[in-house]
């Protein structure tokens, strides 16, 4: 009787270390791509396994604890960080989101232009990611983050940012086409890339042009079944 | 009506959320339609760019160490409430009781509640604690203190240096010492954070083997396990390389997860990561 709650609870601690520790990459690296600096990644990791840790119990054991564990991550991210990001510049975040939609990138980096040299040190490629990232609404970012990063599905995705699975492949599909220009954007500013095979590429792609599209698969099933049934 | 939707398709396709005949119909239509499939070719490349970029860094170890000693305060966070609990379950029942029942209670809560065996301390790690509190003259000073250590010790050894950029930790010299019987030498850093100058102490043993260092907490560090220790309060962290040198750390100063954070940031870790 003496050693039970102390043997509970190491039960509880091994448990916790064998299914959820384990992912603790993942995490973060999810919390790294979604707060963009590693202090406040580690404060959003150490913060969601906290609250995972205390909520142990109510984790059904075979259900996918990855995904739980993702679900905490964003959410707390959402929650507390963006809230917080929020109240400091809600006015930073409403231009951003609104250019964004816009179809154009912020990333006008007066530097590069300024002294070109200094701003070539002063970077490597994960700067640019972190950079590119940076510009994205917190939204495109997350779902960016998730699909691409963690590798979950629409629905996933969908149940965690509790939105329609059409409004995350929309968030999806723009989130990536900005993180891809604004990468090409950098690439080409550091000589990465030839500026010939960047011109080739964006003649294919403009992205203001497509992001203009809908990006719609339900709708895309209603004509499909109603163009098959009028078959 | 492929090629009105390729956008949705594509996407959805590369990232194999289709419903499986769409998935044939669209492949099918790829083989017709040479637009649709240098569409999604282009996207295919695209997006296997940016995963490529995006893919993240690991968790640094330091990372790892924190969250397991957050884990560990958050259990005894818990123990500390269960006995709580534990004892305000037993305040309620002993009232009505006989003075008798409540002194045998009492005795039985005092059993049972107990805190749990508070890790053991290792000798090696008392004596740390125990040459921390005390200040005795120092034998070599500065920047000596390198070819000093070197000329007195079998092995190729260098005081730890620590790049914590929180405090600015300087390597104030050394004196011979002994601990259980192996030499051993002393090292005293001083700690400045902001108005704040405390010590720190380091003590390099030689010929140590783990077993002289069981007790205290283990915590893991890549693939190096370190010791935390608690002393009456003061703790100390401790750490046996490959070529059997101990080192040990204390100051009363800092908390066990300072000090652990500490050791952690030195070079010592740093030398053993890199394998030498």
């Amino acid at each position: 009787m003496q050693a039970a709650p102390h043997s509970t609870q190491s039960t509880k601690r091994a448990e916790f270390e064998r299914q959820a520790l384990v992912h603790v990459d993942a995490l973060y690296g999810a919390a790294y791509r979604l707060t963009r600096n590693p202090r406040d990644a580690e404060d959003l990791v150490q913060d969601a396994l906290l609250r995972a840790y205390r909520f142990w119990d109510s984790f059904e054991q075979d259900s996918n604890c990855k995904a739980w564990l993702l679900r905490i991550v964003t959410n707390t991210f959402i929650n507390e960080y963006q809230r917080k990001k929020r109240s400091r510049e809600v006015l930073d975040a409403a231009t951003a989101e609104q250019d964004a939609t816009d179809g154009v990138l912020v990333h006008a980096d007066a530097t590069v232009q300024r002294n070109p040299e200094r701003a070539l040190l002063d970077r490597s490629v994960s700067d640019d990611v972190q950079r590119a990232l940076e510009a994205l609404p917190d939204d495109f970012r997350t779902a960016v983050v998730l699909c691409d990063v963690q590798g979950l599905s629409y629905k996933e995705i969908a149940e965690i940012m509790q939105t329609p699975v059409g409004t995350v492949m929309s968030r999806l599909f723009r989130g990536r086409k900005l993180l891809a220009a604004a990468l090409r954007d950098f690439a080409l500013a550091e000589g990465y890339v030839r500026e010939s095979a960047a011109a080739e590429q964006s003649a294919e792609q403009p992205p203001q042009a497509k992001s203009a599209v809908a990006i719609d698969l339900d709708a895309y099933r209603v004509a499909r079944a109603a163009k098959g049934s009028g078959k | 009506m492929l090629c009105q939707s390729i956008d949705t398709l594509a996407m959805a396709f590369l990232d194999d959320e289709l419903a499986p005949e769409e998935k044939r119909e669209l492949e099918l239509h790829m083989g017709d339609c040479a637009e649709c499939r240098h569409h999604v070719e282009t996207e295919r490349a695209e997006l296997s760019v940016l995963r490529t970029a995006l893919a993240p860094p690991p968790a640094p170890d330091l990372v790892k160490v924190r969250l397991a000693v957050m884990l560990d305060n958050a259990d005894r966070e818990e123990q500390r409430q269960d006995r709580a609990r534990a004892r305000s379950t037993i305040g309620r029942w002993l009232l009505p009781g006989a003075a008798m029942l409540a002194a045998g209670a009492a005795i039985f809560a005092f059993v049972m509640i107990r805190p749990p065996e508070a890790p053991q301390t290792a000798t090696v790690a008392k004596e740390v604690i125990r040459q921390n509190s005390r200040t005795l003259p120092l034998e070599v000073r500065g920047a000596s203190t390198g070819p000093w250590l070197r000329e007195n010790f079998s092995k190729a050894i260098e005081p730890p240096q620590f790049r914590d950029t929180k405090l600015d930790i300087t390597l104030l010299g050394a004196r011979l010492t002994a601990v259980n019987g192996h030499n051993a030498a002393q090292l005293r850093y001083m700690v400045t954070s902001g108005d704040n100058k405390f010590t720190l102490t380091a003590v390099v043993i030689d010929e140590l083997s783990n077993d002289d260092l069981t007790g205290g907490s283990p915590v893991k560090v890549g693939d190096r396990t370190l010791h935390i220790h608690d002393a009456n309060g003061i703790p100390a962290v401790t750490y046996v390389d490959e070529n059997h040198m101990g080192y040990a750390f204390a100051s009363e100063r800092l908390s066990p997860q300072e000090l652990l954070e500490l050791v952690v940031s030195s070079d010592l870790i740093g030398r053993a990561q890199q394998g030498r």
